[in-house]
């Protein structure tokens, strides 16, 4: 279920990393790690049954894309990638993809949330693989525009990834951010803004509606692009345009909060049962 | 003794900051739109291209500083005390949570800006900044202060709150001969039967109280606390030991404030009779941030009298 932008979607026909074609074999990966890491955040409810579940299943396949294909490491801080999931709460998803991608032990996921665990509620930057301890909605963004911006005062080559959520999307932080990193220029920063049409209390349309938002961005000066935020080449594309953008780009992503787990699929619940997840992973 | 020419808190700031800028050449002055007011100008004008004008943003100026230190460059914000505190959840959720190294060097505390009145006049800022973690909370008296204490500051790293006022400020500390060091509290006064503790512009009335009760017979020491947090837990046991009766006087709420660390410290160390002056509601408006301070009884007069009752 897309929703309706209002305006022409930009046309995007390249794809790959940087520019690079996708692969049959890189999207066969890019499948294999996002299904396994949906499967194990759906696997952490048998071990606690307060996670996110519903917004960390709409984020695992921009997360995926990102850290199998865009982020690049570097000892210096100016020339890494940053990645700040600015809607912490998809913290499963997040450790989920990083034990794919082996920053952190797979045995550490079902740990989640234990007094003895590593891994926290919400993103923290003693985890492995983790910029910006989040949590609090509507601070990613600026943070990243900071990054952006002593990136290129340092001549850095480093890019910022931040991923934001629709409900986060009614914090005045965010105004104030989306306004400044146009000031800064910076061409590289690229925002996700996942439509995923819940927010905690409800549907967005209901409490406040968020269609309107790309017109917003557009009309303050972003690059504004558009995917399915559940199709690796999609996402890919939008991030390669996004990257040509030469200003900061955000990419609306059309998700579906619950995404893979019936039980709680496009609903606003966030949270299942061990039974419900149990029944989920035998069907899979 | 104290009659000397008024000088400006935010004078001295500006002015020490851009000069510093000179040495310090990762150092970014970052500002809501406060630039002018705050003297973060003289900044501005000698170096541009490491000064930023947010807008009207306070959360989206923390989370900023937040990011460039996270690249590891040193952001010092610059902003009012009052609305700085309005980016008090983004205070503690990123840079007190991350223990990122910026500055917030803040003005218009207490009630120096007494003529916008109750809206700009910051009295809780003080027990908002001591609670968090990783947090440090500094307090100069007056001019000379800053000049002791900005070079110091700027080299530490970690968050700090730095607090000051705007164009009152009384010489409170010419004179004196002592350097500036995070966590140490300075005796600007000798006294045997009763220690004022306090810190900023109202030092200047601790020192007048003092001289008149020395007239009637009561040694009266008086010290500046300067470093709020962390805080120097000695110094305040001796003297409390050393008198036996403590006043603590503050441009500040009496709920959270100075006095209220004082009172941690002796509570657990070595209680003793305490009289609390400071601020207990909302300011308003005045001509003067004198006028202020006599209204609201946070002046040599209250200290006095407390003085005089625990004394009896």
């Amino acid at each position: 279920m897309l929703v309706d932008l209002g305006f022409d979607i930009v046309p995007m026909e390249k794809g790959g990393s940087d520019g690079a074609p996708i692969s049959i074999e890189e999207l066969n990966k890019l499948r294999r790690v996002a299904e396994r890491a949906r499967k194990n955040v759906i696997k952490m409810l048998f071990y606690d049954q307060s996670i996110h579940v519903g917004s960390s299943l709409s984020s695992i396949e921009i997360l995926t894309t990102l850290i199998f294909r865009y982020i690049r490491n570097h000892s210096n801080l100016v020339d890494k990638d940053w990645l700040i999931l600015s809607k912490g709460h998809a913290a499963p998803a997040l450790y989920a993809v990083l034990a794919e991608k082996g920053y952190i032990n797979e045995d550490e996921l079902w740990r989640i949330q234990d007094i003895s665990g590593l891994l926290q509620g919400h993103p923290e930057i003693f985890i492995p693989g983790v910029d910006m301890s989040t949590g609090s909605l509507g601070q990613g963004l600026s943070f990243g525009i900071g990054v952006a911006t002593g990136i290129k005062m340092s001549g850095g080559s480093g890019r910022v990834y931040v991923i934001m959520g629709d409900g986060e999307q009614d914090e005045g932080e965010v105004w104030e951010a989306m306004t400044h990193a146009v000031v800064r220029n910076l061409d590289n920063l690229i925002a996700f803004i996942e439509m995923n049409n819940f927010q905690l209390d409800g549907p967005t349309d209901e409490i406040k509606p968020k269609n309107f938002l790309p017109k917003v961005w557009e009309a303050v000066g972003w690059k504004v692009l558009n995917c399915d935020g559940h199709d690796f080449i999609s996402i890919s594309n939008a991030i390669d345009e996004a990257l040509k953008a030469g200003k900061p780009a955000v990419i609306f992503a059309n998700t579906i909060r619950g995404k893979g787990f019936p039980a709680i699929e496009n609903t606003k619940k966030q949270r299942s049962s061990p039974d419900d997840a149990r029944k989920s992973l035998l069907d899979a | 003794m104290m009659q000397g020419n008024l000088y400006s808190m935010r004078e001295t700031f500006g002015k020490l900051l851009a000069e510093l800028g000179e040495t310090e050449k990762d150092l970014i002055v970052i500002t809501a739109d406060v630039g002018d007011s705050t003297r973060a100008m003289y900044f501005r004008e000698k170096f541009k291209d490491r000064y930023f004008n947010v807008g009207i943003s306070e959360q989206d100026m923390v989370n900023f500083a937040a990011g460039l230190a996270a690249v590891g460059k040193k952001p010092a914000i610059v902003n009012f005390a009052m609305f700085l505190m309005r980016a008090w959840e983004q205070i503690r959720n990123s840079v007190a949570r991350m223990n990122l190294d910026v500055k917030m060097f803040v003005t218009h505390a207490g009630y120096s800006d007494h003529g916008d009145g109750s809206s700009h006049q910051a009295l809780e800022d003080i027990a908002l900044m001591r609670v968090l973690p990783n947090m440090k909370v500094i307090v100069p008296a007056d001019p000379k202060d800053i000049e002791r204490s900005l070079p110091v500051i700027i080299k530490e790293r970690g968050p700090i709150y730095y607090r000051m006022g705007r164009d009152y400020s009384p010489p409170i500390t010419v004179g004196q001969e002592y350097d500036f060091k995070i966590g140490k509290a300075y005796v600007i006064k000798e006294g045997s039967d009763l220690v004022i503790m306090g810190a900023g512009v109202v030092l200047w009335d601790a020192l007048k109280a003092a001289e008149e009760l020395e007239k009637m017979g009561i040694s009266t020491a008086v010290i500046n606390l300067f470093s709020i947090k962390p805080i120097d837990e000695d110094t305040i046991e001796y003297y409390a030991r050393k008198t036996g009766r403590v006043i603590t006087i503050e441009e500040h709420s009496i709920y959270g404030g100075i006095g209220s660390a004082v009172a941690e410290v002796l509570v657990k160390r070595y209680p003793v009779p305490m009289r609390f002056i400071g601020a207990t509601t909302f300011g308003r408006s005045a001509r003067s941030q004198r006028d202020l301070l006599d209204y609201y009884n946070i002046n040599y007069k209250s200290i006095i009298r407390e003085a005089i009752d625990l004394v009896k």
